[in-house]
């Protein structure tokens, strides 16, 4: 009779996918990612909120935690531990340049250089913006409705952020991801739409409005929210703003078996670094790759299971018919 | 390993006639998808054009696991002389089509064992997984252009194999 269950070996998989969901940092709240819920979906469609952050390479975790010794007797002997600290950090390298990546791998604000008005003075994290426009009711988050007036102001290709004014708030500003805190009163009135994550490609426009080539990431533009032309993304070594996100890494074995990384609360340690990685490893001198580093410190949360401080979940769903 | 080398062949063939239907072969007596396993067939005096020919090479097990991994080497041997209605001057094309079409049956990179000896198949519990393509440079023979790939092949041994 043949068996119906296998001794499976040590997972073997060939890449790791990463995914990020945004920290709702005023109130400190990451996503949480319940791996026997959710452990079998789709990796190309992740469920909501997380966004994929593309393949991932150099992934490597290390936990420093450090456990001292109780002693006791004499000579002394080790009768117990105890955990003085918990620390883990995580380094990685995305393979893919996007907001979000771009974001998360450097170590403060990361900006959207928004489309200027001609002859504006020259900043180095972008001049005086062009007007923002009001989207109309009806828009979602893969289309925009505006009057034909704004939308002959945009084009199929170019990017657009979407946001509120910035009318004087502080703390946390942007949606849905906490872009940048603001400790002083600003006078740039496209503020938030600088430092906001809520962005997406045009795809087509028409005289009733824009359609995206992919989901704002804070669906529909809330109410107050407004649209500018982005042309690119810019970033500062310095400042004393620290992204936060909450992170899952996940591991596809060959026999179907997933690992997953969960930290709900992830802060960068370092600033922003690339590396180029020859696509010729035999020639140093040809086209490289350029990739993104990123290097995290993981932030606990209270497990309200029982009430323990933890930094990251590991969780493992066995290949079907796999021994455990 | 024979259950795994079926089962690859299996589904790449099952791809390649959804990727490109128009590419088939007649052999012995029956239109086929253009993929075949050399050790499968008779003989050739020269492997057919504009097909896909699977060709086993090494062999590497791994006993110090829970289940014994095995590694097959196959070399997917594939050559055109383009097509008559272009004088063979689209051979470059041709053979580029291949290439194309052997890296979309490749994914993704692994499939259901199979036992094929039983009809209907019988579903094994593991997967048969592989690694990317190694392409070799194209070999040309006056109007002939060539090409192999080598990928490895790993599968973990069950009860019974």
């Amino acid at each position: 009779m043949a068996a119906n269950w296998f001794s499976a070996p040590a997972p073997v998989a060939r890449r790791v996918r990463a995914y990020f969901a945004p920290v709702n940092r005023a109130s400190q709240t990451p996503v949480l990612f319940d791996a026997s819920q959710q452990g079998r979906f789709s990796l190309d469609a992740p469920p909501a909120p997380w966004i994929s952050l593309g393949w991932i390479q150099e992934f490597t975790r290390k936990a420093t935690s450090k456990s001292s010794p109780v002693l006791t007797g004499i000579p002394a002997a080790t009768i117990e531990q105890v955990r003085e600290t918990i620390e883990a950090q995580i380094s990685l390298q995305f393979l893919s340049w996007t907001k979000l990546t771009m974001a998360l791998a450097t170590g403060s604000q990361h900006m959207n250089l928004l489309a200027t008005t001609d002859g504006s003075t020259p900043a180095a994290d972008g001049a005086q913006a062009v007007t923002a426009v009001t989207p109309q009711s009806g828009s979602t988050a893969t289309s925009i409705v505006l009057s034909s007036t704004d939308a002959a102001k945009f084009t199929a290709g170019s990017m657009i952020a979407v946001d509120v004014d910035y009318t004087g708030q502080s703390g946390y500003v942007g949606t849905p991801v906490a872009g940048a805190y603001v400790r002083q009163v600003l006078t740039d009135v496209d503020y938030i739409r600088r430092v906001t994550f809520n962005v997406a490609l045009v795809s087509q426009v028409n005289t009733t409005g824009l359609t995206l080539a992919e989901p704002l990431p804070g669906g529909a533009p809330a109410t107050g929210a407004k649209l500018q032309a982005v042309t690119g993304f810019v970033d500062r070594e310095g400042g004393s703003f620290y992204q936060e996100w909450s992170a899952l890494f996940v591991m596809q074995g060959s026999q179907g078996e997933r690992i997953f990384f969960h930290y709900p609360r992830l802060q960068t340690m370092t600033g922003a670094e690339e590396a180029a990685i020859p696509l010729d490893p035999k020639d140093k001198g040809g086209h490289a790759r350029v990739v993104l580093k990123g290097q995290y410190l993981a932030l606990p949360v209270i497990d309200p299971l029982d009430g323990e401080r933890v930094l990251c979940y590991r969780s493992f769903l066995p290949a079907d018919k796999a021994l455990v | 390993m024979q259950n795994a080398k079926d089962s690859f062949y299996m589904a790449l063939r099952t791809r390649l006639a959804a990727i490109n239907p128009e590419r088939t072969i007649l052999l012995r007596g029956a239109v086929r998808p253009g993929i075949l396993v050399e050790e499968a067939e008779a003989p050739f005096s020269q492997l057919p054009n504009d097909v896909f020919v699977l060709r086993w090479l090494g062999l590497g097990i791994d006993l110090d696991l829970s289940s014994t991994m095995a590694a097959g080497e196959c070399e997917i041997l594939y050559q055109t002389c383009g097509t008559q209605s272009y004088g063979g001057l689209d051979r470059g094309r041709a053979l580029s089509a291949m290439d194309e079409e052997l890296v979309t049956m490749l994914a993704p990179f692994h499939t259901p064992k199979l036992n094929y000896t039983a009809t209907p198949p019988t579903a094994m519990l593991t997967q048969v997984f592989w690694d990317e393509p190694g392409f070799a440079p194209i070999t040309v023979l006056r109007d002939r252009l060539s090409r192999s790939a080598k990928v490895m092949v790993y599968s973990y041994q069950e009860q019974g194999e």
